[in-house]
């Protein structure tokens, strides 16, 4: 009796961890990816800062007070250009 | 009858520089004014001569200049600085809290980015579709329009701002759907770190104040979209002289207006060259004219055609134009 409730612990233990992981990978890939969205997203609103065409301005200006996520984004990301790649490599597992 | 079915129509005079857009429009103008439809002949031309052609001093406001016939020419310095004070005014509501002080100075400099003119112009021809037409104070609505290339600009401005406003939105919500997805597998809200504050970052749509914005960017373009592309209210008259080069410019222009939707109803040949016994010397531009007519028809084979003569004398006051009229009967 005992024996089998800790097997059942151990084996719902070993689920718990399994999903934990998974979910941690997702989450991970789904982060990237938003992170790679919203920074093309304010590229595309306000590209005009690294020289990109943009929008006609009316548009960029109204969508502007409302952009400091993706502005933020799109600094950090700028910041890290150059590690980009590896980071990529990293989240496919290429070594 | 035109105005059957909606309250108001608008046309637009579209053509090169020099042929004759402003007569023609001025003329059409007063005929529909003379048939008892209260008219506005506005000159978006940052060249204005339509105060010549109607032989009176204009300006921004509306000056009756016959019986049902208002003009403006749109004082083009003034639109400009009204449209870049209206941004740099936003751009203060933003950037108000870091205390920059004085833009007003850099408004000069703002002027001379790519987009402004056609951006100024087309919330010009908005505010008077809203003043005039929408209020009901005007049956017909003319624009006299500056040459082909930067009406053309104009024209499409609404057809491209709504490419990028769907771009946008796309992108958006592809957005908010990754949000949604990592909120339910943590099962936390989604908080982002700004300036040192946790702030709750929006998840869905009704939420997002940026999808918000772009829903009423979509609706005011596809407003103004909807007017200009709705061939019961508004229509093209091309204007173009018997010759080979503005009529090429002219299949140019129509091609592309057809391609955003606006339509062409009307194909104005103007300074026709008509010549009873035709001097030896006269013999080979008034084949050159003919060729260019009947290539003309050709290129414009489903559109209605009016030729007005080169005339003596050039048109100008209200007397002056009652004789165009006549050449322009099946313009409605």
């Amino acid at each position: 009796m005992i024996l089998s409730l800790t097997k059942k612990s151990i084996v719902s233990k070993f689920f718990e961890i399994f999903k934990g992981v998974f979910a941690g990978r997702s989450i991970e890939y789904i982060s990237v990816e938003l992170r790679e969205l919203e920074n093309v997203f304010a590229l595309l609103v306000l590209g005009s800062f690294i020289g990109l065409p943009s929008p006609p301005t009316v548009i960029s200006l109204r969508l502007l007070p409302y952009m400091g996520k993706e502005l933020l984004v799109m600094t950090r990301v700028s910041e890290r250009l150059d590690d980009m790649l590896g980071e990529m490599a990293g989240l496919f597992d290429i070594t | 009858m035109p105005l059957e079915t909606p309250s108001y129509i608008v046309r637009f005079f579209i053509g090169k520089g020099g042929v004759g857009k402003t007569t023609t429009a001025a003329a059409y103008a007063l005929k529909m004014a003379m048939k008892g439809f209260k008219t506005y002949i506005i000159s978006l031309d940052p060249a204005h001569n339509l105060g010549d052609v109607l032989n009176t001093e204009l300006g921004d406001e509306p000056k009756k200049v016959y019986e049902n016939l208002w003009a403006i020419e749109v004082d083009y310095e003034n639109m400009i600085r009204e449209h870049l004070k209206q941004l740099s005014d936003k751009i203060k509501d933003i950037y108000g809290y870091l205390r920059i002080f004085n833009l007003d100075k850099y408004v000069d400099v703002l002027r001379h980015s790519p987009g402004v003119e056609e951006q100024a112009s087309l919330e010009k021809i908005i505010e008077i579709i809203k003043n005039y037409g929408e209020k009901k104070k005007a049956n017909v609505i003319v624009f006299d329009t500056p040459p082909t290339g930067l009406t053309l600009r104009i024209m499409a401005l609404p057809t491209i701002s709504l490419v990028w406003i769907d771009k946008l939105m796309e992108l958006r919500l592809a957005i908010l759907e990754r949000r949604r997805a990592i909120t339910k597998i943590t099962g936390e809200e989604f908080e982002v770190e700004i300036a040192g504050k946790k702030l709750k970052v929006p998840i869905d749509v009704a939420e997002d104040p940026i999808y918000k914005e772009l829903i009423n960017l979509k609706s005011e373009y596809s407003w103004i979209n909807n007017i200009i592309t709705d061939p019961s209210k508004t229509i093209v008259a091309l204007i173009t002289n018997p010759e080979m080069l503005p009529i090429l410019e002219a299949y140019r222009a129509y091609n592309f207006l057809t391609k955003i939707g606006i339509y062409t109803k009307y194909i104005i040949l103007n300074k026709v060259l008509i010549v009873r016994s035709v001097p030896e010397e006269l013999k080979p531009k008034i084949n050159e004219q003919n060729k260019a007519i009947e290539e003309a028809r050709k290129l414009f084979k489903d559109k209605t055609f009016a030729e007005i003569p080169y005339l003596p004398k050039e048109p100008r006051g209200i007397d002056d134009l009652k004789d165009v009229i006549t050449y322009i009967e099946d313009i409605s």
